[in-house]
């Protein structure tokens, strides 16, 4: 057995195994240098480069995806919301009464596009467009509408155990479509703003700024960016949210800002008089050389006027020696505690209001002259609508400011719901002031002579506060009113502003009326 | 049967270490093409399984290839590159089809498929070179003829090769595309072991002193000096940032290695930063990679958009990963991250394995890079030290570039991640790579070519042998 | 959660943990090279397989441990016996010198085989090499574990 095998083996001749040599090929004469270094000690030494190399990687990933992972997924410009929209539903967007106002539809080239019942809530629900991207609480809400974060805490790691990688929560809105309705119809053709608050919430209940666009036809794929274009080429900007970002000058509802910081203040009370006040009536009220001058009226005009009375006329003049004694300092102190000088904390992103343009000598105000027409909302002050809707609010409420919002709950896809409960923002002025002022105002809309009268709810005390804002000699001037109802239970505060309106009295006033009366259930 | 093998001089030798892991690999690989299907359809279930087990067919197939060759090689390399392969396709298969289509004899092959037959030629390329290469004296002895052979590759690319993505990388043969810059690195690795290995006791000896630090005779210095000059070469004429610096670190490393001088480490270092600096200042594309790396957010939509949407992968990874198939790749055909299936498979990786995932993945790489030093440690001559060390390192060191790059620890450079980046030129040459690793791991493997070989072979390597003999002395 | 995310994750960390099994195994096989690099006395540092032995001394399937230095031949002062009639009586040395066992032919009648090939002089060899002395044919193997 062994012998064949052993032949043929030996047949197969092979090279004799050599043993291993150190250096193949010697350059030089041995000797004529040391031995080389061994390799295997360089090897040791190449390991550990290798090891603090590969360490340094693994710190790489660990800062990434630990340290920084939720910072990452939260940066704005992460393109995971905009691929979320593509691969998951939105949450719905529901108003008070559950009506819907946002919700998902299949486009024709079977892409998930966003669909807007209503066009008149577009300044509040805005869009979501793989285009443009978001805006007003698409935008806010963004990350909550298409569930990469959800307000419980722990929901971040359980969620990679769900189905669904996503968990949209739909948003219930304070805002009431039907209420939305009425202000919209009241603006219709004009333009100009209207803000309805719950005065002891800060609940939004309308929010309208007109001209506004169609979000359906921004998110439509083919018809967006012409219709992009064509909205940003107007003039009348209706892609401006006018309620939140559009700055006015207030005219004469301003005089309860500077009520409220002269009264809480104590630079003046219900019974302040100005003996000179009625004289000037007639020449003007010379403050170093500038005259001010009330808007011509046939009554009261023959004494001095009072508080209460000053208000229900709307005397410039008063609340120009009211502004002057208040001074500058405390007129922006209590208009700070507004909210203005700052972007409101709400839901819609928000310019800030202002009582002057700042770095003059006098407190801030350039001189007297700027103060004391500052006092009756001339100079330069400029206010948004929802601004004026939170100082109406905040008589309303006894002197204290709700921070407003538009949600009150957000409902996940598992049923759960996360409420967005009312907070206080600032204690504004004391409770007897809101209630001389509210007073006021009630006197204003229901006095025998007052020009707010057609803001009047038939059957229920009504208070508010005309204005007419000049803003040159040549333009119309704005029409406003700011007010609440009913004056001893206060549930609705608003705003109403008309650009180029005319008198506040002949427009905004009524507009008001309406609005309250439809909310409060009123017919007139 | 045993028999008849022993008749035929094959003495088959039992590899139960690599079955074992092999079979871990196949299951690992398995359970991964399951979670991607039943992600994809939305229930348990396998889906299509083909691919993957043609695959696992070929792994079976090399292995019986080993055993029956009863060679005496290492263990581990294999199924670690089968691993990585293997990572490889499930990901290839995950990412959007229509990234790479191309027609081979006739049918459009998507990216999955396309990228199983670069494995499988790859993995072919492996075994041959594992089974068959039986001497290493055709790399030791013409280590000019391949610098030369590298060279003349170098000009051609610069000569021929054609622009894609701002980098002079491909060049074209007939219906073949192919990265040169992955073959000369071996090329490379090939040249510098041969030279080092013969001059490596005169670099070790110090004979210049400047200050306190001591050079060897100037003209031994001359090689780093060209290997500096090829490395800046690269960065300008084909704008391969990534390229010239695995070349300056495997040289850096395996002059190290042979000379065991920190001195020269430290003088190659002082170069690469001189060599930067001036590539900084005159290059606009140098700068603004590192721009880019020092700050992506200055420009999002544009030069930093690749490395920003890179980390917000990693951000959305997290520790467990989204899974297989969850990642944002997946959202419509558009890749989340340009060059995803090259440049950017390890962001990919990170993202839907997390982190625990990358991190076994940079690990496979360290498995690599232990079983290749200790060849290199238990080789019985310098010149097979060296080599398997310079193998090695092109595929870890490689590796690193990009992950680095990938992670924002290093700049951007435009390298593939060994085994599990899309591309042909890349599996095949890393093929290569871990096909010679596992012959030098063969102990008894010969110095010189055995004689009894068929005539034609024997005539054509002597021919090939003539030719190189000549090109030895022209050089040398 | 429903089953199916559940299973789902189970098979997404499954594949992850099949990757650390996979370092396990390599991590395993690393561990044992180096400890029976530093085996201890006491212990066998490997182990002959008779493979093949047609005169039956000793039998095909044996297991022979191994020390540091192993004589091997027909005389019984040998540390590994093997009774067949090719063997001459002491026939080669298998020694283990630190790092890597050898094979030496003591000048054998018929000589010593390694892997099919007649060795002269010193031959280095590793696990699984087949080394034939007279009809006895024996593969060296890593110790069994205990």
């Amino acid at each position: 057995m062994s012998g064949p095998r052993l032949r043929l083996q030996q047949l197969r001749l092979h090279l004799r195994p050599r043993l291993p040599t150190r250096s193949a090929t010697p350059a030089l004469p041995a000797g004529a240098l040391a031995a080389p270094p061994r390799v295997g000690r360089s090897l040791l030494s190449l390991s550990v480069a290798l090891a603090v190399a590969y360490t340094a990687l693994a710190g790489g990933l660990a800062y990434w995806q630990v340290v920084q992972a939720q910072a990452l997924t939260a940066d704005p410009l992460n393109p995971l919301t905009l691929a979320a929209a593509r691969s998951a539903p939105r949450g719905t967007i529901y108003d008070v009464n559950g009506v819907v106002l946002a919700s998902n539809v299949r486009g024709p080239n079977g892409e998930r596009l966003r669909q807007y019942s209503y066009s008149i809530a577009a300044p509040v629900v805005g869009y979501a467009s793989p285009i443009f991207g978001t805006a007003a609480l698409e935008r806010t809400y963004d990350a909550q509408l298409t569930g990469l974060v959800s307000l419980r805490p722990g929901d971040e790691l359980l969620r990679k155990f769900r189905g669904q990688p996503y968990d949209p929560s739909d948003l219930h809105l304070s805002l009431d479509i039907a209420l939305q309705r009425v202000a919209a119809d009241l603006l219709e053709g004009q333009t100009g703003a209207i803000v309805a608050i719950e005065p002891t919430s800060g609940r939004v209940l309308a929010l309208v700024s007109s001209p506004t666009y169609n979000p359906n036809r921004v998110v439509d794929p083919d018809e967006g960016r012409p219709y992009m274009a064509s909205l940003q080429a107007r003039d009348d900007s209706p892609l401006l949210d006018r309620a939140t970002q559009g700055l006015y000058v207030p005219g004469s509802v301003f005089k309860i800002v500077t009520s409220i910081a002269g009264l809480d203040s104590g630079s003046i009370t219900p019974a302040t008089t100005y003996e000179n006040q009625p004289t000037e009536y007639e020449t003007g009220y010379l403050v170093d050389g500038f005259r001010i001058h009330d808007f011509p009226r046939d009554v009261q005009t023959d004494h001095p006027l009072d508080y209460y009375e000053a208000l229900e006329v709307s005397s410039n003049i008063w609340f120009a020696h009211a502004g002057l004694d208040t001074g500058g300092a405390n007129l922006q102190a209590w208009a700070a505690r507004l909210g203005f000088g700052a972007r409101i904390p709400f839901d819609l992103p928000s310019s800030p209001s202002q009582v002057t343009g700042g770095g003059g000598a006098l407190d801030g105000f350039r001189d007297r002259v700027e103060l004391a027409n500052a006092a009756y909302g001339q100079a330069e002050v400029l206010v948004s609508p929802l601004q004026m809707a939170l100082v109406a609010a905040t008589i309303a409420d006894n002197g204290t400011l709700m921070r407003p919002s538009l949600v009150d709950s957000l409902t996940s896809s598992d049923g759960s719901v996360t409420t967005l409960s009312p907070q206080t923002w600032t204690q504004v002025c004391s409770l007897e002031t809101a209630q001389i002022i509210g007073d006021a105002m009630q006197q204003a809309v229901e006095g025998q002579f007052a020009f707010a009268g057609a803001a009047k709810v038939p059957g229920v005390p009504t208070a508010g506060k005309s204005g007419t804002a000049e803003i040159g000699p040549d333009a119309a001037p704005h029409s406003w009113f700011i007010g609440f109802a009913p004056a001893d239970a206060p549930r609705i505060a608003v705003a109403v502003i008309v650009e180029g309106g005319g008198l506040g009295s002949q427009r905004a006033v009524p507009m008001a009326g309406r609005l309250m009366s439809a909310y409060l259930g009123v017919s007139r | 049967m045993t028999l008849a093998l022993y008749r035929a001089g094959i003495r088959p030798r039992p590899r139960w270490r690599e079955l074992r892991l092999l079979l871990v690999v196949g299951a690992a690989l398995v359970v991964g093409w399951i979670s991607l299907e039943s992600f994809r359809s939305g229930q348990i279930g396998p889906g299509n399984i083909s691919l993957l087990a043609v695959y696992l067919g070929a792994l079976a197939l090399i292995h019986v290839a080993f055993v029956v060759s009863g060679r005496r090689m290492d263990e581990i390399l294999f199924p670690t590159a089968a691993l990585l392969a293997g990572i490889s396709l499930l990901l290839m298969n995950r990412l959007p089809q229509d990234l790479v289509v191309q027609s081979v004899a006739g049918t459009e092959l998507p990216l999955g498929p396309l990228q199983l037959v670069w494995i499988l030629l790859g993995f072919t390329l492996l075994a041959v070179s594992a089974v068959f290469v039986r001497s290493d004296g055709w790399l030791r002895r013409y280590k000019y003829t391949w610098a030369a052979a590298g060279i003349a590759l170098l000009l051609l690319v610069f000569a021929f090769g054609s622009v894609v993505g701002g980098a002079r990388l491909t060049l074209h043969i007939g219906p073949f595309a192919g990265q040169p810059s992955e073959l000369l690195k071996v090329i490379l690795v090939v040249f510098l072991a041969g030279y080092l290995a013969e001059n490596r006791a005169l670099l070790a000896s110090s004979s210049t002193r400047v200050g306190t630090f001591t050079f060897p005779p100037l003209p031994y210095l001359l090689p780093m000096l060209a290997m500096w000059g090829l490395a800046l070469a690269i960065v300008i004429v084909q704008r391969d940032l990534g390229a010239a610096l695995l070349y300056f670190l495997v040289f850096l490393a395996l002059l190290y290695v042979a000379t065991r001088r920190i001195s020269y480490v430290l003088f190659g270092i002082v170069l690469f930063l001189v060599g930067g600096a001036l590539l900084y200042v005159l290059f606009t594309h140098v700068q603004d990679r590192i721009d880019i790396w020092i700050n992506p957010f200055t420009d999002p939509q544009g030069a930093g958009y690749q490395v920003i949407r890179a980390l917000y992968a990693y951000g959305r990874g997290g520790i467990l990963g989204t899974g297989l198939g969850a990642g944002l790749p997946s959202v419509g055909d558009v890749p989340s991250i340009p060059a995803i299936h090259t440049d950017f498979v390890f962001a990919a990786l990170a993202e839907e394995l997390g982190m625990l995932g990358a991190l076994a993945i940079l690990g496979l790489y360290l498995v690599i890079a232990e079983r290749g030093f200790r060849i290199a440690a238990a080789a019985t001559d310098d010149f097979r030290a060296l080599l398997a060390t310079g193998l090695t390192l092109v595929i870890v060191v490689q590796a690193a570039i990009i992950a680095g790059g990938n992670l924002r620890v290093l700049p951007l450079t435009g390298v593939t991640l060994p085994f599990i980046s899309y591309g042909g030129s890349s599996l095949l040459v890393n093929g290569a790579v871990i096909g010679l690793l596992l012959a030098l791991s063969d102990r008894g493997i010969e110095h010189k070519a055995p004689d009894a070989r068929s005539n034609v072979v024997v005539r054509a390597a002597q021919r090939a042998r003539a030719v190189g003999g000549r090109i030895e002395e022209a050089i040398s | 959660m429903d089953v199916f995310t559940l299973s789902l994750w189970a098979l997404r960390l499954g594949f992850v943990l099949l990757i650390y099994v996979f370092f396990f195994f390599v991590a395993r096989a690393l561990w044992r090279d180096l400890r029976v690099g530093v085996a201890g006395a006491g212990r066998p540092l490997a182990r002959l397989l008779v493979v093949g032995s047609p005169e039956g001394r000793p039998q095909a399937g044996t297991s022979i441990s191994l020390d540091a230095v192993n004589s091997m031949g027909r005389d019984v002062n040998n540390s590994i016996v093997l009774d067949d009639s090719f063997v001459s009586s002491e026939h080669a040395l298998l020694t283990f010198r630190g790092r890597a066992w050898y094979v030496e032919d003591r000048g054998s009648t018929n000589g010593t085989w390694l892997n099919g090939q007649r060795i002269e002089g010193l031959a280095p060899l590793g696990y699984g090499d087949e080394v034939q002395v007279g009809q006895v044919r024996m593969r060296l193997e890593r110790p069994r574990q205990e």
